[in-house]
Formats: structure tokens, C-alpha cells, sequence
């Protein structure tokens, strides 16, 4: 044990680190909203669409849960250049998160969409609400509510562990950066005792948002802790 | 296209496919090794989280920041530190070793809030009447708590376990010796991104699928509700 810490360095590229904190959250905002229509849409088809479609969907949800996220992504980045189709490793990352967590997602609000009861619907209509009425008042709170908690736990998953792979394909985001950083002067250890630490920071600022959206919008009691 | 199927059947040799078969196999013992210490030390950290009395304070609040440190920080950045500290502390140690500390280290942390939610499901009054016969902390514990917990545990447990072997492909980065770091390798020798990435892609897919269905098979039989349970036995003749 006769490591010195110099943390010098790494508060004078405190600011790159900090681009890169931005990045990451972006990446996670972007793939997350992309995930939830992607969800939403393969839900709504598995519920309510023909066989042959039911079929489909489950396809696509259970061969991208069981394949690993960065294997997707190498296979967009390197795969997909074989066929001329060269995307940047920014756009190559947010695709494959894209589509990984819209399977994520289908499974996630599929269960939502389950948890209605058919009675919930009966007593709207006896309340002579139209079909409308009845998403609107009805089915739409109560999935909302439901699958609130597991949404908010699947961003905090996805902003931290998904975000991170863009590191392995060049992606400047908060890991990435760091392995830049890190790579020119060896203070490996400093640069990512840092970049743990933002990381905390982040995904604490995002599960409190979260917490307190929640209990104002739909009053989920999530947690924090 | 013509070069994938020009190379297909140089890519399925033998050598290729036994040196893909080991690989498989040294994602699975990493992971079942990182995910099995660590469920053990969840336990360690949820029974300490739970210490009793004012003088345990600090014992607590660390056992709850190692959980939510390490729960907040991707396993990319965990297996980078693992790999920078460890030298401090073990000389030579193999690349294995840091990458069952780093699944160990990340699986704890996970393991311990599920195991801590399987407790927390266990009925206060159980605990009451251990207490009334005279059992100690850790026989509560062992005998009266963990019996009625662990079939809320094992299932989301072992789907995590099942999840992980996936995450653990980011171990490729810093060069052990699994699936996805032969599959950069292959392609590195010049087969093409395609096949190489989706026959691993395929390789990873026979060992989750199989595993999840039968994660999803021990949560149907373990965590029916009590009622249920005793329903179905009655039935039987």
C-alpha cells in the first residue's frame, strides 16, 4: 500500500468530466424515451394484436433480454459497417439501448397493462363514461401508478449501467471521458474515484426528481433509499 | 453477405467452436462465482444493517452506503477500480480474481436489497414469538426469519444472477478471457462482425434463455401466496 493520490490533475479536467456527466444523461434521457414508446407500442400490441403480431413482439422482447446490451451495440457498430452503413458510435449507442430497453419496457408495461381489472372498466361504463373517458380516467391512472416505480428504477439502471458501454466503442460520456483522461497521465484510480462519485451525484439528482414527480403526479410513495 | 457465407464454414471449425465453448464456460464460472460469494455477503451486510441499539449506528449506516454507493456506479467503473486497487493490496493477482471481486462487489450490493425486501416480507409477529422463547438475534434468524424468507428471495435472486452473466461481458474490456473478448478477438483475425458477433450473441442466448425460463419456473412454485400453497396440497390425494 504505497499508493499517493494526486488529485490534481483530475480537478483541472473536472470540467471535461463534467461535459461528460452531461453526455451520459442526455444518452439516458434520449434512449429511455425512446424505450418507453417502444414499450408502450409492444405492449399495447401484445395485449390488444393478432396472434402472428403477439408473436413477433415476444420474439424481439425475449432475443434482446437474453443477449447482452454491448453485443448489440458491437454488432450495430461493427456489424452494420459490412454493409456500408457506417453511424457514428454516439448514434450506435443510442440505438442499441433504444431497442434494448424498448424490450425492457415491453415487459415492464406489459405488466401494467395486466394489472387492470375488467371490473375497473365495468363500473365506467356503468358511470356511462364513453371508451375514451374510460383510458383516460380509468386505465391510464392506473398503469401509470402501477408501473411507476419499476419505470423510475429502469431509468436509474439504464442511465448508469447502459450509458457506461459507449465507453467500450469511443463514446465520450462520463466513463468514456475518464478512459481518455486516464489513459494520457496513468491517475487511473483518482479519475474514476471521481467519476464514481459523480455518478452518485447523478443518479441521486435523478431518483429524488423522480421520487417527488411521482408522489406529485400519480402519489406513488417511491423511495429513495 | 457473400463474405459471410464464404467464411462460415472456416468459422465453425472445431478449434473455433471448442475455444467458444470454453469461453462460455469461463463466463458462467465467473459469474456463478462472483454472484454466489455475493449472495453470501449480502446476507453479512443485510444482518448488520439490521443491528440493533445506538452503539451499532455506525455499523449501519455502512453497511447502507456500500449498498448505495455501489448500487449507483456502473460495473464498467467498478471493474476499473477492482483493477487499479487490487495491486495495492494482492501482488499478481489474475484476471479472474479481479473480475470475480468486481461481480462479487456489484452483486452484493444488489443481492443485499433484495434479501433485505425478502426479510421485511417476513410477519413481525414471528420474530415476537422467537423472542418469547428465548431465541437469540442469530437463531431468529436462522431458524425463524431466513425458513419463511428464502422462498421470497431465491427467485428475483437467481433472476438477477441469470441477468448478470449478460453485464458481465463488459469483463471483456480489460482483457479476461470470455466470450465477448474471443469474439473481438475472432474478428480482429478477420471473420466477419456479423457472424462473429452473432453466433456470440446466440452463444449468450443459450445460456440466458434456458436459465430465465427456469427462474420464471421457481417463482410460479416458490412464491405462490401461503393460502395458495396450502390449497394445492389439500388437493392432492
Amino acid at each position: 500500500m504505497n499508493y499517493t493520490f494526486q488529485f490534481g490533475v483530475v480537478w483541472r479536467d473536472l470540467g471535461a468530466l463534467m461535459d461528460g456527466a452531461l453526455v451520459t444523461f442526455q444518452l439516458g434521457l434520449l434512449a429511455f424515451w425512446g424505450g418507453a414508446l417502444i414499450g408502450l407500442a409492444g405492449a399495447a400490441l401484445k395485449t390488444f394484436g393478432p396472434r402472428p403480431v403477439r408473436a413477433l413482439v415476444d420474439t424481439y422482447v425475449v432475443f434482446l433480454t437474453n443477449t447482452p446490451a454491448l453485443i448489440q451495440i458491437y454488432f450495430l457498430y461493427f456489424g452494420l459497417a459490412e454493409f456500408r452503413i457506417r453511424w457514428s458510435g454516439e448514434f450506435c449507442l443510442l440505438l442499441g439501448l433504444t431497442l434494448n430497453a424498448g424490450a425492457y419496457l415491453t415487459m415492464i408495461m406489459r405488466a401494467g397493462f395486466l394489472s387492470v381489472r375488467r371490473a375497473e372498466m365495468e363500473a365506467g361504463e356503468v358511470l356511462g363514461m364513453t371508451r375514451l373517458q374510460q383510458i383516460s380516467y380509468i386505465i391510464a391512472p392506473h398503469i401509470a401508478r402501477t408501473i411507476y416505480p419499476a419505470l423510475a428504477n429502469f431509468f436509474i439502471v439504464i442511465l448508469v449501467m447502459g450509458t457506461s458501454i459507449g465507453a467500450v466503442i469511443g463514446v465520450d460520456e462520463l466513463t468514456g471521458t475518464a478512459i481518455t483522461l486516464a489513459t494520457v497521465n496513468y491517475r487511473w484510480l483518482e479519475y474514476f474515484t471521481v467519476v464514481a462519485g459523480l455518478y452518485i451525484v447523478l443518479t441521486l439528482i435523478a431518483s429524488v426528481g423522480l421520487a417527488l414527480f411521482g408522489r406529485w403526479a400519480f402519489r406513488v410513495k417511491a423511495r429513495v433509499f | 453477405m457473400e463474405r459471410i457465407l464464404e467464411q462460415l464454414p472456416r468459422f465453425l471449425s472445431q478449434r473455433n467452436l471448442v475455444l467458444l465453448a470454453e469461453a462460455a464456460g469461463m463466463t458462467l464460472a465467473m459469474t456463478a462465482a462472483g454472484c454466489l460469494i455475493g449472495f453470501l455477503l449480502a446476507f453479512v451486510i443485510v444482518y448488520l444493517r439490521q443491528t440493533p441499539g445506538r452503539w451499532a449506528l455506525p455499523v449501519r449506516l455502512a453497511c447502507i452506503a456500500y449498498v448505495e454507493i455501489f448500487r449507483r456506479i456502473p460495473f464498467l467503473v467498478i471493474i476499473y477500480l477492482v483493477l487499479f486497487t487490487i495491486p495495492l493490496v494482492l501482488r499478481d493477482a489474475s484476471l479472474f480474481v479481479i473480475a470475480v471481486v468486481s461481480i462479487c462487489i456489484y452483486a452484493t450490493a444488489y443481492i443485499s436489497e433484495i434479501i433485505r425486501g425478502g426479510i421485511e416480507s417476513v410477519p413481525r409477529q414471528q420474530v415476537e414469538a422467537a423472542a418469547t422463547m428465548n431465541l437469540g438475534r442469530l437463531q431468529t434468524t436462522l431458524w425463524v426469519v431466513l425458513p419463511q424468507a428464502m422462498p421470497v428471495i431465491v427467485p428475483p435472486a437467481v433472476a438477477f444472477g441469470v441477468s448478470f452473466i449478460k453485464d458481465t461481458a463488459l469483463v471483456s474490456q480489460i482483457g479476461m478471457f470470455e466470450l465477448t473478448f474471443r469474439g473481438k478477438e475472432l474478428n480482429n483475425q478477420g471473420y466477419s462482425a456479423v457472424l462473429v458477433f452473432g453466433t456470440i450473441a446466440f452463444v449468450y442466448f443459450l445460456m440466458s434463455w434456458p436459465l430465465n425460463l427456469w427462474g420464471q419456473y421457481l417463482e410460479k412454485r416458490l412464491a405462490a401466496p401461503r393460502s395458495q400453497r396450502r390449497r394445492r396440497t389439500l388437493r392432492q390425494p
